[in-house]
């Protein structure tokens, strides 16, 4: 996909400027390469060291999980700016599209990633089109409001949702039902995901796409003027940030095999958290959501245990805290404060 | 037959009053947000909390010193706008030209004032009876709670006092000039970081009036700003951003709307109605109902 873009922007364009952009490039995501495969090795290690430790493995998978789902949400909240808190409402699309597939109709959910991408697009890109068409802060607003309904249709909709009371698919373990009796080869499955969801992030950052959403994001006046159609670009991000969410939502229903409307959709629990995974580790950047979902997801889990079972709410105000914090004093997160430390530390050996 | 659309009225009649009374909660929740929403363009999530703060400020005063909730307003009221002023001071302040890192901070906010008082309160719902709460007036065979009516006359002082105000005094046309450009505004002399900060507390002052007046209705819980923040969002932004007499009008219309969605369609749905409405306002007016044309477009950019 890159390669065609480029391919199409050296048509457009003439002269030798061109060139030695387009060799700029290329360069790039080759250079891209080594550190992809040296981050997912890594992870896969990891796995494999910790395939006897139930419990690490399964704080690992959940890391995993919402790492590709902050990489996903990073595609529009970071290279297009347009901070989305409603991207629970794809994963939830993802899972219900997965789970009564499979349990009335008995398709196997990897056939199922491809409604279900097509339906979060779908719902994503009707949702954005009317705020779209606004400046400010009418997106953050609709994605607000869209949780609450959708919180709303899963309660009222049972014969998808099973209501409050749940949504349970059966157990019948196989490659082709995505139900595995070995925890190991979930983290792997999510591993796949994770790494689905970078080479995309890659693949969309070096390519004109990329290049469109973050002039949208920089300068949206300056982008139209430029001749960008503002529009079609922040729907495409749009759309494709949704449907990869949605693909997480696919693999997080055959991983639990129950899932209900208040966990699912909970405004916290998911569409904040995962834009919050994203701000922690680094906005915009490639591996800064992966990195903040491997220091956050973790620090939850210990919150949780720790503090707000001690302390009704105690691990929430501790979120709250970071949240607030972290807009106003990290708001490159980790991933950027890390590299301002290394600039900081380099000219002085 | 006649009988049935006796009945069938009378259910429509019960409706609209039910509506009207909703519409006045709404319309007095909103008048806040919208100066903060509407005025000074700050999104702030954490709105409901401090409406939420109203109500457990009527409580704790009600239980601890006997105060009617009514008369604890002159209380809660005041500390509510100087809580709002110093969180504006303290978080929104350093983030005036980064909207989208003020939705994330208000969120924060949200998260930190709803789980404190769910610490200190241990999540135990409350409630109270105030001598006001079991009195009903009977106006043509409806009947109208008086904590209701009292919610809608307060709407009514509220957004008038408030629409008077940014008209008539000097701050007020401070208020709107820093709305409208504030690099103008502060050329011609208006302290701009101050005259926010005043706004923002005015906004979360009125947040917390609107607390107190629910607290004889509504069982109080800390989720309970949730149920009314995206009401308000909705109508402000029906209303007209910035326009005082929208967000009152536009009130009674998301009141009304909620009634008979509540009534001829589902109770649970009636909050994807209030959604469909918000959604159909930008798409046809997106200025809102009394906004000026093109209000919307002011973005939070230029304002840099």
């Amino acid at each position: 996909m890159s390669n065609l873009d480029l391919a199409q922007s050296g048509h457009m364009h003439a002269g030798a400027s061109t060139k030695r952009r387009a060799t700029d490039d290329i360069w790039t995501v080759s250079k891209e390469l080594p550190i992809f495969i040296g981050v997912v090795a890594a992870i896969a290690l990891a796995i494999y060291l910790l395939s006897g430790q139930f419990f690490y493995l399964n704080l690992l998978t959940m890391a995993l999980l919402f790492g590709g789902l902050a990489v996903s949400w990073n595609i529009i909240g970071g290279f297009g700016g347009q901070f989305s808190i409603a991207h629970s409402v794809f994963f939830a699309i993802g899972a219900y599209t997965a789970g009564n597939l499979y349990k009335h109709f008995d398709i196997s959910p990897w056939i199922s990633i491809l409604p279900a991408m097509v339906l979060s697009a779908a719902v994503a890109a009707v949702v954005s089109w009317p705020v779209f068409r606004l400046r400010g802060p009418f997106f953050a607003i609709a994605t607000m409001a869209l949780t609450e309904v959708a919180i709303a249709f899963a309660m009222h909709w049972k014969t998808v949702t099973g209501g409050a009371s749940g949504l349970t698919i059966p157990y019948r373990a196989g490659l082709e039902n995505m139900i595995f009796t070995q925890r190991w080869a979930y983290a792997a499955l999510f591993l796949g995901y994770l790494a689905a969801t970078l080479v995309v992030s890659i693949v969309i950052l070096r390519s004109r796409l990329g290049y469109y959403l973050q002039a949208v994001r920089d300068n949206d006046k300056a982008a139209e003027a430029s001749g960008i159609p503002i529009m079609r670009t922040k729907l495409k991000g749009m759309a494709i940030s949704a449907a990869l969410t949605g693909v997480g939502g696919v693999f997080f229903m055959m991983y639990v095999r129950i899932v209900e409307p208040a966990g699912l959709l909970s405004l916290f629990d998911v569409g904040v958290k995962i834009a919050l995974i994203a701000l922690i580790g680094g906005i915009g950047t490639i591996y800064g959501p992966l990195l903040g979902a491997l220091i956050l997801v973790p620090l939850d889990y210990w919150l949780r245990a720790f503090i707000g079972s001690a302390i009704p709410g105690g691990n929430l105000i501790v979120l709250g805290i970071i949240l607030i914090l972290g807009s106003l004093y990290m708001k490159k997160g980790v991933f950027g404060a890390l590299k301002q430390g290394y600039a900081a530390w380099r000219p002085k050996r | 037959m006649g009988f049935h659309t006796d009945i069938a009225m009378d259910q429509f009649f019960n409706v609209v009053a039910l509506g009207l009374l909703l519409g006045g909660t709404y319309a007095l929740v909103s008048v806040g947000l919208n100066l903060i929403f509407g005025v000074i363009r700050i999104v702030n999530f954490s709105q409901g909390e401090f409406l939420m703060l109203g109500m457990y400020g009527a409580y704790l005063g009600y239980t601890t010193m006997g105060l009617d909730p009514y008369a604890g307003a002159f209380i809660v009221v005041p500390a509510l706008t100087v809580l709002g002023m110093i969180i504006y001071w303290l978080v929104m302040r350093p983030l005036q030209n980064e909207p989208m890192m003020q939705v994330f901070a208000s969120f924060g906010l949200l998260l930190l004032i709803q789980n404190i008082v769910l610490a200190i309160t241990g999540g135990v719902g409350m409630s109270m009876n105030t001598p006001f709460s079991q009195i009903t007036l009977t106006i043509a065979g409806i009947q109208f709670s008086a904590t209701r009516l009292i919610i809608l006359l307060a709407s009514m002082v509220a957004a008038g006092a408030l629409g008077l105000y940014l008209a008539k005094t000097t701050f007020g046309q401070a208020i709107r000039a820093v709305a409208q450009d504030r690099k103008a505004a502060q050329l011609m002399g208006i302290n701009v970081e101050r005259t926010f900060m005043w706004s923002f507390g005015i906004g979360t002052g009125l947040a917390g009036l609107a607390g107190v007046l629910l607290t004889p209705i509504y069982t109080l819980s800390p989720q309970i700003g949730g149920n009314f923040v995206m009401a308000a969002f909705a109508v402000v932004v029906l209303g007209g951003l910035g326009s005082v007499l929208g967000a009152f009008v536009g009130g009674f219309i998301v009141g009304l709307t909620e009634a008979f969605a509540g009534y001829y369609i589902d109770p649970e749905l009636k909050h994807a109605v209030i959604f469909i409405v918000f959604i159909a306002v930008l798409l046809i007016r997106p200025s809102g109902l009394f906004g000026q044309a093109g209000a919307e477009e002011v973005g939070l950019r230029e304002q840099s």
